[in-house]
């Protein structure tokens, strides 16, 4: 027989040799036993599920194996988390030596002697260090996520392929003129660089080893779909449907009542008047009511809306923007000042750099995925957005009829729909196939109930970039302005500043006027209804140095009540406009203001509606009956200066008695009339109303009891029982008082809002061991500093203050510049935003005699 | 077999692995415990020397890489991203755990198909005879 040499083998070893016994003889005991077979199956089964496990996951895990690997997995996040070192790099594609100079911040420094160099470095830093940011953003709007995360995203997915913004990106592509070509190819040249060499050299974002897959290349296409991202997070609307649930709810006139086109309360639009076209909008009118079909098309789209993912419908704005002329300022230059709020993420929507090549010399905060300098300045101008919240977003009702299948009515005739069909690839599962169905006014995004379109002014082709790139050449506001002539959407209210003293702000975009209707309410399809045409350019709301120096947007409606066009209504489209409120309180105050006391405004917490409102109440408190507690509780407001500071207990006072007061005012009608609306979406909008009628001294009225006799039609009904305001506001305090004993205790004195209200920032990939808090922070939904909610996830997302009188430019983001969560740079900059500090924008020139300067050489 | 020749077949096995590693040839390592199976042959020495040529070599590379970056902030992230928030060690431990059974599995199976192969002749020879 054969020796088994590592079996059968004596073992040569230092033990005492052993006798020498026939093999035979020694293997005796196992012949015929299964032992030998068992191991052999049990290794191989163990085997098969270690295999398995590192090959493809387990539950949760990912791929232990590509995951883990030290070299060229997660683990890797250690090596890209280093300190960024000055070196030479070789890029494809450069025609010129460029340079990178990295502060010690992060803040980077790109300059290069042409301006597809520009671009295409721009693409590299961007992808070096954002490249999952972007490609997550560009897989949304492609519909792309359930490719990689699996068929919890394919609602998103096919949504987002209904809404077209791939449609649109290709559209915009197509018709894009030779400057936005040549710095979106660069850019994309750059985003494909870096991804070659990350995969080259194993150093792709830890997300993608963790979710299994890798970027493909960059191309133009997905700019335009994270510009898209962007117009749709601000104004796709689902306020229609809204409205039209609440008009089937609370009926027409109570609805035209609480949520009319024109604000209720008094507010401060920048652009007042007198217009050009003297004419007054028309009031609204009341049509026919909606139908229980119509009612349940709009809940069943508005459902369908409400469970999407946050951020792809737009929720109201909360950004604030403002200048001050020279003539105002401590400095002699104009001032300006911006920060838009948006969602707080980790990593921030932000990445900060400028850019420096023969045609733009451009410093703020460009989006990764675009090219270019989205707020800053350059060397004449500088420029900020809000958004603008004027109406982009309508519903049309199509009229279909069963003798004819696959056709739409449509002024007097049939029209066929046309259709896009998608597959959509979902990890683990069967690829998804979608046909989108396409009318003349827009995709068909649903079809339970009434066949319902949707016309959005973002599914419109707008040249943004190539507008963007032209401001940054611009030198004065006649550039400027020129430049904003081509942009469409999303609407955006842009404040300037100059060099030379001069202030103003263009509401630029799309300001889409329909023939006849209704159209914050879904709309006939057939043709009478249509969006025919946008307000003309001269028309839409802007200023130029204003007689009063100061210009300011904060979301509010830009115009008076005698602007000729229908822009939106008051509820939902618009703030309420406290912030801007405000903000024009501060900065019409006499005197002369400094850059200082721009920064002291963007991070003010004082509420404007609780200035308004907390006297009064005060006063209705004056005259009943109060325990020591309550009457401790009453002298606090009393004493208020109305900041919502994190230390103050009359912040949480107010804040809690706001809501008892909207709650007891609202709540009744919202159960008698079984209103499937969520309240609370609408507090900004009653909030409007119950300040006006408090302001006014009328009782906010209550339903008749169940309902059981006909409501009377519109406001005002007669309270039951009859109150004056005064008990009203009691009530509304008494409430309050009880919610905040039971919640911290019955010392009125150590209720501080820090205890209430929080903000936290959000991990990008929604992973929350990598938040950013919570943590007891300032403000309001109504302050300068916006925090509404609590925790609260949206606010200042930057913050910049421009002199152009001694030329310093301030800014700073909450957040860092690496995406990567082990880097010094995910989250440096966050502590000292929370602080309200800034820090210095330099430029390429003051930055390379910074200390702690890195620099990457590119070259060719 | 002389311990020494174990050692240094034991050395190969890590060699393979961390070869694998770099190049991104994680699997090596489950290769390499094969190997080690096949020439060690006897399980009760095979085994350990698999798994602790994977642990080794999986080791060597996370050791590398807290000499020149540090590890801390990574497997403070990591750990939270797999949902173990402020528990750093849960990514270490898998890294290591993940490169030891694969150099373990690899050299069971590859030490049990050789004993259930060998056994199998054996047989056959002593049927013949």
């Amino acid at each position: 027989m054969t020796l088994d040499p590592a079996i059968g083998a004596p073992a040569k070893s230092d033990h005492p040799k052993a006798p020498d016994i026939p093999v035979s003889t020694r293997r005796a005991p196992r012949r015929g036993r299964p032992l030998p077979v068992i191991n052999a199956l049990l290794a191989l089964l163990v085997s098969a599920a270690v295999l398995y496990a590192s090959f493809a996951g387990v539950g949760p895990l990912p791929a232990l194996g590509p995951a883990f690997n030290p070299a060229t997995g997660a683990w890797t996040m250690a090596a890209d988390a280093a300190p960024v070192q000055s070196q030479t790099l070789t890029i494809p594609g450069l025609q010129q030596p460029v340079r990178v100079m990295f502060e010690k911040d992060g803040t980077a420094h790109v300059v290069a002697q042409t301006d597809a160099d520009l671009f295409l470095a721009v693409g590299y830093v961007h992808a070096r260090f954002r490249l999952f940011q972007m490609d997550l953003m560009r897989r949304q709007g492609e519909g792309l996520l359930s490719q990689v995360v699996g068929k919890a995203a394919l609602d998103s997915d096919r949504f987002e392929l209904q809404l077209g913004l791939l449609r649109t990106a290709q559209m915009e592509w197509s018709q894009a003129d030779e400057i936005t070509k040549i710095a979106l190819t660069a850019y994309a040249k750059g985003v494909n660089d870096r991804i070659d060499e990350a995969k080259k050299t194993h150093q792709l974002d830890a997300m993608f080893t963790l979710l299994g897959y890798q970027p493909q290349p960059w191309t133009p296409i997905d700019t335009l779909i994270v510009k898209g991202d962007m117009t749709q997070t601000l104004n796709f609307t689902d306020t229609p449907l809204v409205m039209e649930l609440l008009d089937k709810s609370l009926g027409p006139d109570l609805t035209a009542a609480w949520f009319p086109v024109l604000p209720p309360n008094p507010q401060s639009p920048y652009d007042p008047g007198p217009y050009a076209i003297q004419a007054t909008p028309a009031p609204i009118t009341v049509e026919s009511s909606v139908t229980d079909s119509q009612a349940a098309t709009a809940l069943a789209l508005y459902n369908r809306l409400a469970n999407l993912p946050p951020g792809l419908i737009a929720t109201g704005g909360d950004s604030n923007n403002w200048a001050v002329a020279g003539a105002k300022s401590t400095s002699g230059g104009a001032l300006m000042a911006g920060d838009p709020h948006l969602h707080l993420t980790l990593p921030s929507i932000w990445f900060q750099l400028t850019e420096d090549s023969p045609d733009y010399h451009t410093s703020g905060v460009s989006i990764p995925g675009t090219p270019v300098v989205l707020i800053g300045h350059n060397q004449h101008i500088s420029w900020s957005l809000t958004d603008a919240q004027n109406q982009q977003t309508f519903f049309y009702e199509e009229h279909e009829d069963s003798a004819h299948p696959g056709q739409y009515f449509w002024k007097g005739a049939w029209h066929n729909y046309t259709s896009v069909s998608y597959d959509i690839p979902v990890l683990n599962g069967p690829t998804d196939h979608l046909t989108v169905k396409l009318s003349t006014h827009g995709p068909v995004i649903s079809e339970r109930g009434l066949t319902t379109s949707v016309w959005w002014a973002g599914n419109i082709p707008s040249q943004d970039f190539s507008v963007l790139m032209r401001i940054g050449q611009a030198s004065d506001f006649q550039g400027f302005r020129e430049a904003l002539r081509d942009w469409h959407s999303p609407t955006h209210n842009f404040v300037y500043a100059d060099d030379a003293g001069n202030i103003g702000m263009i509401s630029a975009g799309y300001y889409p006027l329909v023939a006849q209707g209704q159209p914050w309410l879904p709309m006939p399809g057939t043709g009478e209804y249509d969006v025919t045409g946008t307000v003309p350019y001269d028309d839409i709301p802007q200023v130029y140095d204003p007689p009063d120096n100061i210009v300011l947007s904060a979301n509010q409606r830009q115009v008076g009540p005698t602007y000729p066009y229908y822009i939106g209504t008051a509820s939902n489209f618009f703030d309420p406009g406290y912030r801007a409120n405000e903000i024009e309180r501060v900065l019409s105050q006499p005197g002369k203001l400094s850059a200082a006391d721009m920064m002291a405004l963007q991070t003010d917490t004082r509420d404007f509606l609780a200035s308004e409102i907390v006297p009064i109440l005060v006063q209705a408190l004056a005259g009943d009956q109060l325990t020591t507690s309550e009457q401790q509780a009453r002298d606090l407001l009393a004493s208020w200066d109305f900041r919502m500071e994190t230390g103050s207990a009359a912040a949480s006072i107010w804040s809690t008695f706001w809501d008892a007061y909207l709650s007891q005012t609202f709540d009744p009608w919202w159960k008698a009339k079984k209103v499937t609306v969520d309240r609370h979406e609408l507090d900004g909008a009653l909030g409007q109303d119950l300040e006006a009628w408090t302001l006014a001294g009328t009782t906010p009225c209550q339903p008749p009891d169940g309902c059981q006799a006909p409501c009377p039609a519109g406001m005002p009904c007669p309270p039951k029982p009859a109150q004056p305001i005064s008990s009203v506001l009691a009530q509304a305090f008494h409430t309050a008082f009880s919610t905040l004993s039971t919640k911290l205790g019955g010392d009125p004195g150590s209720w501080t809002w820090g205890k209430l209200h929080t903000r936290e920032l959000e991990n990008l990939a929604q992973v929350s061991g990598l938040n950013y808090g919570p943590r007891p922070d300032r403000g309001d939904a109504n302050t300068p500093l916006a925090a509404g909610d609590s925790p609260s996830t949206h606010g200042p997302s930057w913050r910049m203050v421009v002199d152009w009188g001694t030329k310093t430019f301030s800014g700073i983001y909450p957040g860092g510049q690496s995406e990567n969560p082990a880097s010094t740079w995910y989250e440096n900059k966050v502590d000292a935003w929370w602080s309200g500090l800034y820090a210095p924008m330099l430029s390429a020139d003051e930055a390379s005699f910074a200390p702690g300067v890195a620099t990457w050489s590119m070259q060719p | 077999m002389k311990r020494w020749t174990w050692f240094f077949i034991t050395l190969i096995g890590v060699a393979i692995s961390l070869a694998g590693l770099l190049l991104g040839a994680w699997w090596l390592t489950f290769v390499a415990g094969l190997v080690l199976g096949a020439f060690i042959g006897r399980g009760r020495v095979a085994i350990p020397a698999g798994a602790l040529a994977g642990l080794v070599a999986w080791g060597v590379g996370l050791a590398v890489l807290q000499v020149h970056f540090g590890l801390g902030p990574t497997a403070s992230s990591l750990a939270a991203i797999m949902g173990f928030t402020n528990q750093d060690a849960i990514p270490l431990v898998l890294t290591c755990l993940v490169g030891l059974l694969l150099g373990l599995t690899g050299a069971w199976l590859a030490s049990a198909t050789r004993n259930l192969a060998f056994t199998s002749i054996d047989h056959a020879q002593t049927g013949e005879r």
